[in-house]
Order: C-alpha cells, then structure tokens, then sequence
C-alpha cells in the first residue's frame, strides 16, 4: 500500500473527525443533542484506552499472557469508588470551576507555585506518554506502506519519517479541536462528541481484528486456544504457578486506579467536561464495561500472532503484522486507523489539558506580574490566552517527537506508559489527602510532591536515559559513584520487583511519608485553613463568598472577564447570574462579595484559579476579614459541637416526655384498675339486692299458703332491699352529676350550717338509734353563714354521721359532731371512736369504690360511693374535706367551708331561702 | 439520603470484594485450563463482567427505585 493512499486514508478519517466535532457544536437539531448525554461522557472516558491500548496491549500479552490486564482492572476498581472519591472531585472542581488538575491542587493549597509545580511535572511526565502515540502511529506507519519485511523508521530519511507526519497533523487536530476559541469552563462540547466516536471506532476496530483472528485464521477461540496449549512456552502462560504475579500485579493496579483520574486527559474528560453530575452514575459501570469489551480479544489476538507470525516480529505490531501477513491489507488498514484514533484522541485531550494547564498556571500568571507589557489594561486578550495555548501544544508536541527519536525503538510501549502512570500518580495524595483531610497544609503537598518526583525521577527516568545511552552505563548496574545502595533499579537493595514497581512503591512512599510528615509537623494559616474546610465540607462551598469580603464596580468586572472570554459572553453570562439572583443587570453597579466571586469563577474557568486571583484582587477592594466572621467559618467544630448540644438537648427533652408518658401510663393503668373495680362493685352492689328482691318475690308467689308474719317479713325485705337499690342509684345519679358539673356548684345561696346539721341529725336520728350508738351535738357557732347549695351540704353530713354510725362499736359507740369558726372558715368535725383509718389509707378513702379492708373477705358496707361524693361537694363550695386519727383511736372528719361574706345580700337571700 | 449512603456503601463492599479477587493471592490460585480455554482468562473476565453486572444493578435499580418509592410514599400521606 502505498504512503500516500494511507496519508489521505488518515487525513480523511480525521477530518471526517473534525467535521463530526464542528456539527455537534454548531447544529442544533439531533446532533448537537449529542453533547450533553450520559453515552457521551462516558464514551469519551475511554480516552483512557490510548494506542497503548490498541497496540502496547497486544504486544504485552504475546510476550507474557494476561499482565497487561491491571492496566484496566485498576480504573474498573477506582470507579467502584467513584460516589466516593471522584463524585467529590466531580463537585469541589465544579463549584470552584477549576479547568486542570493543577488548577485542583492549587486552589485546595490556596497556592499558584503548587500549581506551577504539577503542571511543570506533568508536562514531563506525559511527554514520554505522547512520545509513545507517535512511536505507534510512526512503526504502523511503516509496517503498512512497506508490505514486506518493515523498515525500521530510525533508518528512514526525515520527510518519510511516519512520526513526524503524525506529530504535525496531530498538532493541527489538537489546535482546531482544543484551542480554535475561548470556553467558559472550558468545555469543549465537540471534541468530546468526536473522542467519542473515535472510541467507537477503535473499539470496533480491535473487534473487527480479534473475530478475524478467532475465524478468519482459526476454528475459533476454542481452537485458537487448544493450538496455543501444544506449545509448551504459551501454555506455560497459563499454568497454575503460585507466585507468578506478585507486587508487580498489585502495583500496576495500584497505579492504573490512580491514572484515571490523576493523568490530565482523564481529568479533563471526566471532571472539567462533565456538565451533569449524574452522568458520572451511568458511566460508573459503563466505562468499565468498555473496558473489559475493549480487552476481551487482546489476548486472542496476541496469542494467534504467537502461533503464526515469526519469533522477530515487534510484538507493539501484531494488530497490523497479522492481517497483512495473512493478505488482508484492507483490514490491516482498519487497525492502522483504530489506532490512529486512539492515538489521535489521547494526544488532543492530552496536548488540550497540557496547553491549558501551561497557560494557566505558569505562563499567564508569569505574564501578568510582568507590569512592563501592560497586559492587565489590553483591552482584548483572548487571542493571547489562544495563542499561548497553540505554542504549548506544538511545543509539548516537539518534546514528544524529539523524545520519540531519542528514545524509541528502546523500551516496549507499556514500559514507557507506565513511566508516566508514576508520574501523575505522584499527585493522587495531595488530591485525596486535600479533600478528605482537613490537616493538610501547603508546606506537606508542596514536599510530597516534590519528593515523589524526585525519586521518581531518578529511579525511572533518568535511567531510561542511561538505557538509551545518554548517561553512563555504570549508573544503574552499579550505581552512582560506584555506590550500591543507590542503584536506581535496587534502592537500599530493594530488588525482586520490576524497574516500576521498584520506583512506584519508593516513590509514593516518599510522597505520603514527606506530605503527611510534614502536614502534622507544621501549623496551618488562618486562610489554609479556610480553604480546607471549605474543600473538605463539600456543603459549604457558597460560603467562600463570604470569606473575602470583597466589593467592586460591575464596569470594571465586566471589562476584565471580557477581555478573556469576549464581550458577549461575558454579558450573557452576566444576565444569566443577575436573573438567577433577581437584579436587574442593566442597573447594578456595586458587585458584592458574591458577584466578585462569580467574576472571579468566571475568569478561572477561562485562565485558570491562580491567574483568576492576581486580576481580580487588583481591581476589587478587600476588606480585612472580621476575627468574628472568620472564626465562624473555619472553626466548623464549633457548629457540630453546637448541633450536637441541640440533640443533646432534644434527646434530652425525649426523656421528659418519654418519662411523662410513661406516669400517665401509669395512672392510666391505675385508672383502668380502678374502672375494673367500680364495675365489679356496681355489679355486685346492684345484683345483690335484685338477687334478693327476685328470691323473696317467687317465694310469695310460689307459696301462696304462707302464714301472713312470714310473708310480712318477706314483704319487709323486699322493702328494705329496693330502698337500698334505690339509694345506691341515687348516690350513683349524684356523683355523675357532680363530676358533670365540675367545679361550679350547682345552686349558690347563703346557707346556715347550723340549720343544716340540725336537720341532718334529726334524720339521721333512727340510725343512731338502732346501731346504739351515741351522738353528741356541739354547735359553737350560729348561725354559721356559708355560700352554698343547702340540699348538698346535707347530704355531706348525713354521708360523715352515717359512716361514724357505721363504724362506731355497737352499745359503747360514741359519735361527736361539732361546728365551730376558724378564722373565715366554719368547720364541721365528725369524731366517732372506731377502729380508725391508718395514715397511708386517709388519702384514699376519699376515691370512688375504695372501701377499708380485705374486700375478699368481709362483706362491704356500703357501695363506697359517700365519701367520693361529700368530696366533690365540698371541694364545689370551695372548701375542704380530710380525715385526722382521732385521740382515742377512731376517726375525725373534717369539713372546712368558707364563710359568707358578712356585707353580703345574704340576709335578704337568707328571708327567702327554704 | 438513607437510599443514597446505602448505595454507596454497596459499591464500596464490591470494590474490596474486587480488590481481593482480583489481586494476588487469590489470583495465582487459578491455573491451567478450562474446556481448552486459559483458565486464568476466564476467571479474571467473569469477575470483572460479575463485577461491572452487580455495579449496574446497584445503581440502576437503586436510583430509580427509590424515586418509585417516595413518590409512592408521598401518594399515601392522607
């Protein structure tokens, strides 16, 4: 196939590419409905599979089976952890609209040389990366315009040199596709929708080649795999051997779970192009479920050119090699594109992330302290920012090429993969320590960092070099100045573990160890740790605002955000803001705290935090921050211990009430006894007489020959049992009513006590009588006035002489009722001389039903109900009713009523009371 | 928020149960092969694919189930 026809077959397909990004972008039927959607996102994640993937892969599996898989085990684990960790990178980058991966650590670390530092480190630890694409694209370059045996493309003449073609045409794709204008937020909606499509491609691509394989070269996988069990050195792939993958496994999936989000294309894929949170919930499975498809015939692949290819053939080109040996050029010019595509989209998001990065944090901030070019009065510098970008794009190119000729041809293309997966591993502390630990400070990420890449470089860069020739020889195998324990290969005398390996694990100790150890040693300033707080409590990102108290006049805002992003949108993002807070964008002059905030969110999302700063503070006055206000925010402990006060108090207030109710139940129970007693009481008290009055009735009927004194007597009982039933019901009628009645009495008129023990006595006279006991009268006062309800007031004394009546001993029974004045009470005591009522029991004798004694076992007297009654009576007219043990043993009932007021129209109401 | 953390908890239980399986030791555990296949190949495929197929059900099933059920729970509130 001739170069030509392959050059306009790759021109075309990226072409095609562009005009895909250009549609999506700027139609606005189906297509442009494209960019938003969650397929997309996570479509464009599969940046991840660059031409490593394609062709590093394979070749890794031909050399030493399934090891290349943590590659892609890694990133399937990370994003099981994805609601966690990248969900919280997702938010904190958004609400602070950081654009990069430098942007991130700076802003955490509230620091624009942290910033300058990781964009620095990147820059060389991706160079190697791209440098990789382009060795791939170049070696399939050459395996397919020669059809024979490749020519090594070391050995070509410069204008025929495949990789450098490719670097040109990449940079052009790279430039239209990266930097052709200014977004806010950085958002590069088409280049996301043609990653995508080129990750379509190339996953159909691999497919395509992996199912010829299977049954275009064998009888199937099942066949493919049997041939390769025959030969003993792939079988012994595959053989049960106990050690066979140890720390080497772990660390690639270690490093390959960091990448995904640490190397700067997958942070601008996933984090700064990423316009729905919940696109992340979709591609949680769904990228690694592109992951495992892409892969799943990797292996075949690999092993069907074991089995049919020579032992010489470069294993980074069995993808290509294997269709053109087998006379299949048209499919061999299938692979070649699929991994054009996965070159071309990881060098695009790459070169983009990298050029912004680089313009961002290093070269803008650099430019603008420079006050001899003036660049803070140009009116218009978004051509600027764009052409910066350009030159760092072809300058980051040139370094890959010129890496590529250098080193190429040295090292298998996972190796030199993995040199940059240490690399940008190096930030994955300061990311995950910043933002769930608050004690992190500048000082430790800055030394982490730093350490990290340090040893990184030494123990892996630099003797890629010396590999290549470079350096002396002697440095690896026997270590600098002859030293053995500095062997970049065996640090201390670490050996046993793979060149990477090696430098992972001393690498990323020294990192965490340097962080952590010098994050607790040191002291946080007060702004540190204003912005840990900040980055740590995801829910108080609105606050920030409040922090820096800054104002300044929206002209002057506005002519600065638009000399970065252009006028129009700056205004239209502007109306935007000021609906959304309900002013009136034509009106509003003086920016608060807020709007200053918005401005300067505005501005980092186009040049980046650090940059962002240095031009608003100039135009914006800052107001000291109050020690108040300040305390307030940082010291967020302060507000759990407060909100936990408040459940303290809540739960204690539970307590209480769980406590009351608990009495109440109590009582209710008491009550529900008591409900239980009465109507056992009223059963019995009632049933009792019927039962007696129905027994004598059928005897009288029955025996109608009964001698007269007999059925007189019968007679008599029914008398005396229906007199009884009927008092019961009567006593039952009263205390309803006069609990119905509450506490107002039913009747008020002046009434004489004296009157009413007189009349009560003579009534009671007979009972007093036949129980033979005495009653003695002592009434000290008359007349004694009261307010009250005369019928009532009788029926307490009757209720108190009936019961003294009741409990006196029978022939030696004396009872004493006495009426007399105390202070502005009259008080009526009833004393009789019976076995008295003990202490604990006088309070009680006063509630319905409770009669003294073992119910069992005697017989009541009484239905209980007297007592309860006299009760409510007195406690109507505003006295009192209590029960004292008397001085000879038995009982004395008190009543204490108040006195009528003597000025009173109680002496007319007397004339005419009954 | 309780469906929410619950969710979350699930995936980190996958994740340890995958770095485990995943991961020597377990790993050098399996060897030789299977109706002719690697065993190996098998084994590290059908883990993924049992990893990514319990991750779609979490969180598909998840989210949409429990908006059914509040808007559910809303709709017996008398």
């Amino acid at each position: 196939m001739s170069q030509q026809a392959i050059i306009i077959a790759a021109v075309a397909y990226l072409a095609l590419l562009f005009a895909v990004a250009y549609l999506a972008e700027h139609s606005t039927g189906r297509f442009s409905r494209l960019t938003g959607s969650s397929l997309v996102y996570t479509l464009s994640l599969a940046v991840y599979c660059s031409s490593w993937t394609f062709n590093g892969g394979v070749g890794r599996a031909s050399l030493s089976g399934l090891d290349f898989l943590p590659i892609y085990l890694g990133p399937t684990l990370a994003f099981l952890l994805g609601p966690v960790v990248i969900r919280k990178v997702l938010r904190v980058s958004q609400a602070n609209r950081i654009t990069s991966i430098a942007d991130l650590i700076g802003a955490r670390f509230n620091s624009g040389g942290l910033a300058a530092l990781v964009t620095v480190i990147a820059v060389i630890g991706l160079v190697p990366y791209i440098a990789l694409q382009l060795k791939s694209i170049s070696i399939g370059f050459a395996a397919l315009s020669s059809s024979s045996e490749a020519a090594h493309p070391m050995m070509q003449p410069l204008l025929a040199d495949g990789a450098l073609w490719a670097a040109i045409v990449l940079t052009v794709f790279a430039m239209l596709f990266g930097s052709r204008s200014i977004h806010p937020g950085e958002h590069h909606p088409g280049m996301m929708v043609a990653i995508a499509l080129e990750s379509i491609l190339k996953f159909v691509c691999l497919t395509a080649i992996g199912l010829f394989v299977g049954y275009g070269l064998f009888h199937g996988f099942g066949d493919l795999f049997s041939q390769a069990m025959e030969r003993p050195e792939i079988s012994a792939l595959f053989e049960y051997a106990p050690d066979r993958y140890g720390y080497n496994w772990i660390a690639m999936t270690l490093l390959a779970m960091v990448s995904v989000f640490c190397l700067p294309r997958q942070f601008q894929v996933m984090v700064v192009e990423n316009v729905d949170e919940r696109h992340l919930n979709r591609a949680l499975w769904l990228f690694p479920l592109y992951l495992l498809a892409i892969n799943l015939f990797v292996l075949p692949i690999a092993i069907g050119g074991r089995l049919l290819l020579p032992v010489d053939t470069d294993p980074d080109n069995l993808v290509l090699t294997l269709p053109l040996s087998t006379g299949q050029p048209f499919l061999a010019l299938i692979a070649f594109l699929g991994g054009l595509s996965a070159s071309a989209s990881m060098v695009v998001v790459e070169t983009t992330a990298l050029s912004v990065m680089v313009c961002n944090d290093v070269v803008m901030p650099a430019l603008l302290r420079v006050k001899a070019l003036g660049l803070a009065r140009k009116s218009d510098l978004t051509s600027l920012l764009l052409w910066v970008r350009r030159a760092v794009m072809i300058a980051v190119m040139a370094l890959g090429y010129f890496y590529m000729r250098h080193d190429s041809a040295q090292f298998a293309l996972v190796s030199i993969g993995l040199m940059s997966f240490v690399a940008v591993a190096q930030f994955a502390p300061a990311i995950v320590g910043g933002l769930f630990w608050r004690g992190a400070t500048k000082a430790g990420a800055f030394a982490g960092i730093s350490v990290g890449v340090l040893v990184w470089a030494y123990t892996l860069l630099f003797p890629s070099f010396d590999r290549s020739g470079a350096l002396s020889i002697n440095f690896v195998v026997d270590g600098p100045l002859g030293i053995a324990l500095l062997k970049p290969y065996a640090l201390f005398g670490l050996t046993g573990l793979d060149p990477v390996t090696h430098s992972t694990f001393w690498s990323l100790l020294a990192n965490i160890g340097a962080f952590l150890g010098v994050s607790l040693a040191g002291r946080q300033t007060p702004i540190e740790q204003a912005r840990a707080t900040l980055f740590v409590d995801t829910e108080n990102l609105d606050e920030v605002a409040q922090i820096w108290r800054r104002t300044a006049r929206v002209p002057d805002l506005m002519s600065l955000v638009s000399r970065f992003l252009g006028r129009e949108k700056a205004a239209a993002a502007f109306t935007g803001w000021a609906h959304a807070r309900g002013l009136d964008p034509a009106t509003a002059v003086q920016a608060d705290a807020e709007t200053v905030l918005f401005y300067e969110r505005l501005l980092a999302g186009v040049i980046g935090a650090a940059s962002a700063r240095v031009l608003v503070s100039a135009i914006v006055e800052e107001e000291q921050l109050g020690v108040d206000e300040m305390m307030r925010i940082l010291d967020e402990t302060s507000r759990i211990i407060e909100a936990n006060r408040q459940l303290e108090d809540k739960s204690r207030a539970l307590e209480m009430a769980t406590a009351e109710l608990t009495e109440a139940n109590a009582q209710l129970q008491v009550l529900d006894r008591m409900k239980d007693d009465f109507v056992a009481t009223v059963n019995h008290e009632l049933r009792t007489p019927l039962a007696s009055i129905r027994a004598f009735s059928e005897i009288l009927r029955d025996h109608t020959d009964m001698p007269d004194t007999e059925r007189n007597e019968f007679l008599r009982i029914v008398v005396t049992e229906s007199e009884r039933l009927t008092r019961l019901i009567n006593q039952l009628l009263d205390l309803s009513k006069i609990e119905a009645s509450g506490a107002i009495p039913a009747r008020s008129a002046v009434v004489d006590l004296a009157g009413v023990i007189r009349e009560s006595t003579s009534a009671m006279y007979q009972v007093f009588a036949t129980s033979e006991v005495e009653l003695a009268l002592r009434i000290e006062a008359d007349p004694a006035l009261v307010m009250g309800d005369h019928d009532r007031l009788v029926q307490v004394v009757i209720n108190l002489l009936g019961n003294a009546a009741k409990f006196s001993p029978a022939r030696a029974g004396l009872a004493t009722l006495r009426l007399c004045r105390s202070g502005g009470n009259f008080e009526i005591s009833v004393t009789d001389n019976g076995p008295g009522i003990r202490a604990a029991d006088r309070e009680i004798v006063f509630e319905r039903f409770r009669q003294l004694g073992d119910t069992m076992s005697e017989k009541p007297q009484g239905a209980g109900l007297g007592l309860a009654i006299s009760q409510r009576i007195v406690a109507q007219h505003g006295g009192r009713i209590w029960v004292e043990g008397a001085r000879g043993g038995g009982a004395v009932f008190r009543v204490r009523l108040p006195a009528a007021p003597a000025s009173s129209p109680a002496e007319k109401t007397l004339a005419t009371a009954p | 928020m309780l469906r929410r953390t619950a969710k979350r908890d699930r995936l980190v239980g996958l994740f340890i149960a995958g770095a485990v399986l995943l991961n020597p030791p377990i790993l050098n555990l399996v060897g030789g092969t299977l109706f002719g296949w690697p065993a190996l190949y098998l084994y590290l495929f059908g883990v993924w694919a049992a990893l990514i197929a319990a991750t779609a059900l979490i969180v598909e099933r998840g989210g949409s189930g429990s908006a059914g059920r509040e808007r559910t729970e809303d709709g017996d509130q008398p």
